[in-house]
């Protein structure tokens, strides 16, 4: 009987060690999680008669455990998260036994009435969990053999998994690392793809491609800030609604680089909720800036700081690329509005006299200097049967709205010469005209007359102008012609303008001049003014009026150090 | 520049494109107009053939992210096939597998319209 037994024993035990070796065997080839936790429970199961069982991993970085895996009524699910917060005795034991080892630190269901025994689950290094098992069937107890069978498949176990999950970790960490190279392979496609693009809507239409391709975001907005412009929102995909300036304002508060949308950001703004966007990434390039939302991935997946990363990479990219399109856009308006300047300019230098006609009896030397594309300034000299007409006029302001206002006097006199009317009668019309033509801050200074060769009188009626210098052969002072009225266009003609007469002598000079010259500044900002104007005339009265004219121009140029800043026109008459 | 040309056929009601090439972000909107002028012309049941296609980068399997909804919407579907492992290893590592149809042939993606 004896002998039966011990050869029945015998034959157990071996049975036990084979189990074991095939076990082991199986466990430390598979790398696989589930089947290991599946052999180990089942053949615990089976050996111990056991209903129930669970095994709890420990997962170090949330420091709780995980249900992986859960056979028969025991209360649990397979993947919830719970606290064992063990004594330290209870800790140190590789079998707790939940009924007699209970020091009050086991919660339900381990404390005893599901749960029989718990065995620690470790290796060399670290603690992997534990496997709970129920008690027997037949309510018997845990037999010694039993437990140490148990204990064994316990520890080659715990290897199992701690392998598989080296391996599954490192598995994670390679579909990582691929996702991080593709990721790279994405912005050097696009780099390169955007760099070839000037147009900003491939660009958009790419950038909208790669967040579905590699991110799987099927709804997303860019909004860009754009220096001196409104912040508009240049593309978007699966957005319902629409953001007013105002909201895409607010939101541009946003300062972090990232933020997870909140309950009471998405409350603030419905259209995050409405849209399901999960985050906003702030981009920043130079003093501009755009803001991205994204929403819900295909993949459900939520967004690691690994995808944000490329987010923003991304982000930056679509971003330079946009400021490229728009400042190349930027360019081209300016090279456009350039050459329309250019084209302005050649027609309003055809509305100066050239040549100059020249006049029996009398010399004319007349000159413009424009330091902007087109100006205000404007001469003539209009030969007539009534006589020549000599005009000089200074619209206020500069560029394309003097000139334009310019070429409407020209146009006038063009059309008013000749004239049987006085001089103030006609400038009075001219005024009415301009008056109704321009805005209230829009004048013109205007000085013109009228030289007859028969009589060599100059009648002249000055509007506002800057008083032409009248030098009488022999004189040491100038005279100012200043019989007139007031600037064009600054009210209607209700007092008539005065006109006035001069008779010319030989060698008497006229100099008109608009306040480019009188206004020109030095190195200390000084102007230089009417007296060394006269100065300089006085000076050079013996020369005919072209050198007169170079040597007021000189002067001016030695005054400013070759600077000027408006525009200069100067009008000489000599009288032969 | 990367070279990229679409052949198109038809079996039975199904509408084939086949690819050739390299779909990157440069040819990607070649794609886009082509399954684009499907839709216009009502042709919903679509194969994509990739035995010729070389290379694909994300923004090309981003094209197909964006039409696949409205085709499916409408009706039909782009199923896709034949690709190699270098392009399936790319819509796998994106998890392009678990949303869309990629089977091993053409075949087998037009018999899965008659189902």
């Amino acid at each position: 009987m004896s002998s039966d037994s011990d050869h029945n024993d015998d034959r157990h035990a071996r049975f036990e060690l084979r189990t074991l070796l095939d076990t082991s065997r199986m466990l430390i080839e598979s790398h696989d999680l589930t089947f290991v936790l599946n052999n180990l429970l089942l053949i615990s199961m089976g050996k111990l008669f056991s209903s129930k069982g669970t095994i709890l991993l420990y997962d170090p970085t949330r420091k709780q455990y995980q249900i992986a895996r859960n056979k028969g009524r025991t209360g649990l699910n397979d993947g919830q998260y719970l606290s064992l917060n063990l004594s330290e005795q209870l800790r140190s034991k590789s079998i707790i036994h939940c009924d007699k080892d209970n020091d009050g630190s086991l919660p339900e269901p381990f404390s005893g009435s599901t749960m029989c025994a718990m065995f620690n689950m470790q290796t060399s290094t670290r603690h992997i969990g534990y496997l709970c098992m129920g008690g027997k069937a037949n309510r018997q107890p845990f037999a010694e053999h039993e437990l140490n069978f148990i204990e064994n498949l316990v520890n080659i176990s715990a290897v199992a998994i701690a392998n598989s999950q080296l391996v599954s970790e490192l598995r994670s960490t390679n579909l990582q690392l691929d996702r991080r190279v593709q990721e790279m392979h994405t912005l050097f496609d696009l780099s390169k793809e955007f760099n070839a693009n000037v147009d900003l809507e491939p660009i958009l239409k790419i950038f909208k491609f790669a967040l579905l391709g590699q991110m799987f975001i099927r709804s997303f907005f860019f909004i860009y800030d754009r220096k001196d412009a409104d912040p508009q929102v240049v593309v978007q995909n699966g957005i319902k609604g629409h953001f007013s300036t105002d909201e895409v304002r607010q939101l541009l508060n946003v300062r972090q680089d990232v933020t997870r949308t909140s309950d009471s950001l998405r409350q603030r703004f419905p259209l995050l909720e409405d849209n399901g966007i999960e985050a906003l990434i702030r981009l920043r390039l130079q003093d501009e800036t755009a803001l991205m939302g994204v929403g819900k991935r295909a993949t459900n997946e939520s967004y690691s700081e690994g995808d944000f990363n490329f987010l923003q990479s991304l982000g930056n990219l679509a971003l330079l690329s946009v400021q490229k399109t728009y400042l190349l856009k930027e360019r081209i308006e300016n090279e456009r509005l350039e050459e329309e300047l250019s084209i302005a300019r050649t027609i309003q230098r055809k509305l100066l006299p050239d040549p100059i006609p020249s006049i029996p009896g009398l010399q004319i030397a007349a000159t413009n200097v424009s330091s902007y594309q087109v100006g205000g300034d404007y001469f003539d000299v209009l030969t007539r049967d009534s006589g020549t007409y000599i005009a000089i006029a200074d619209v206020t302001g500069k560029g394309i709205p003097a000139s334009l206002l310019m070429a409407n006097l020209q146009a006038m006199l063009h059309v008013l010469t000749p004239t049987s009317e006085s001089l103030s009668d006609a400038t009075s019309r001219i005024n009415d005209i301009i008056y109704k033509n321009t805005p209230s801050d829009k004048f013109i200074s205007f000085f013109w007359s009228r030289y007859s060769h028969e009589t060599r009188t100059l009648t002249y009626t000055n509007a506002g102008h800057n008083p032409p210098l009248l030098l009488r052969s022999g004189s040491g002072e100038a005279d100012l012609l200043a019989e007139g009225g007031v600037l064009l266009g600054a009210m209607p003609s209700m007092i008539p303008y005065k006109s006035a007469d001069v008779t010319l002598q030989k060698g008497d000079i006229v100099v008109m001049y608009t306040d480019g010259v009188t206004e020109a500044l030095d190195e200390t900002e000084e102007e230089y003014g009417e007296e060394r104007l006269q100065k300089c005339l006085l000076c050079n009265a013996s020369l005919s009026a072209r050198d007169i004219l170079n040597a007021i121009l000189e002067d001016v140029k030695l005054f400013t150090g070759n600077r000027y800043s408006d525009d200069i026109t100067i009008v000489v008459l000599k009288k032969n | 520049m990367s070279s990229f040309t679409i052949q198109s056929r038809t079996s039975g009601s199904i509408h084939i494109l086949e690819l050739n090439g390299e779909l990157d972000a440069h040819t990607a909107s070649h794609l886009e107009d082509s399954l684009k002028s499907l839709i216009e012309e009502k042709q919903f049941n679509i194969v994509v053939n990739f035995s010729r296609l070389d290379y694909i980068s994300s923004a090309g399997l981003g094209v197909f992210m964006a039409y696949i909804e409205d085709v499916r919407s409408l009706g039909g579907d782009i199923k896709l096939s034949n690709m190699s492992d270098k392009v399936y290893n790319v819509f796998d590592l994106l998890g392009f597998p678990t949303l869309y149809d990629i089977l091993h042939t053409e075949e087998e993606a037009i018999v899965k319209f008659t189902i």
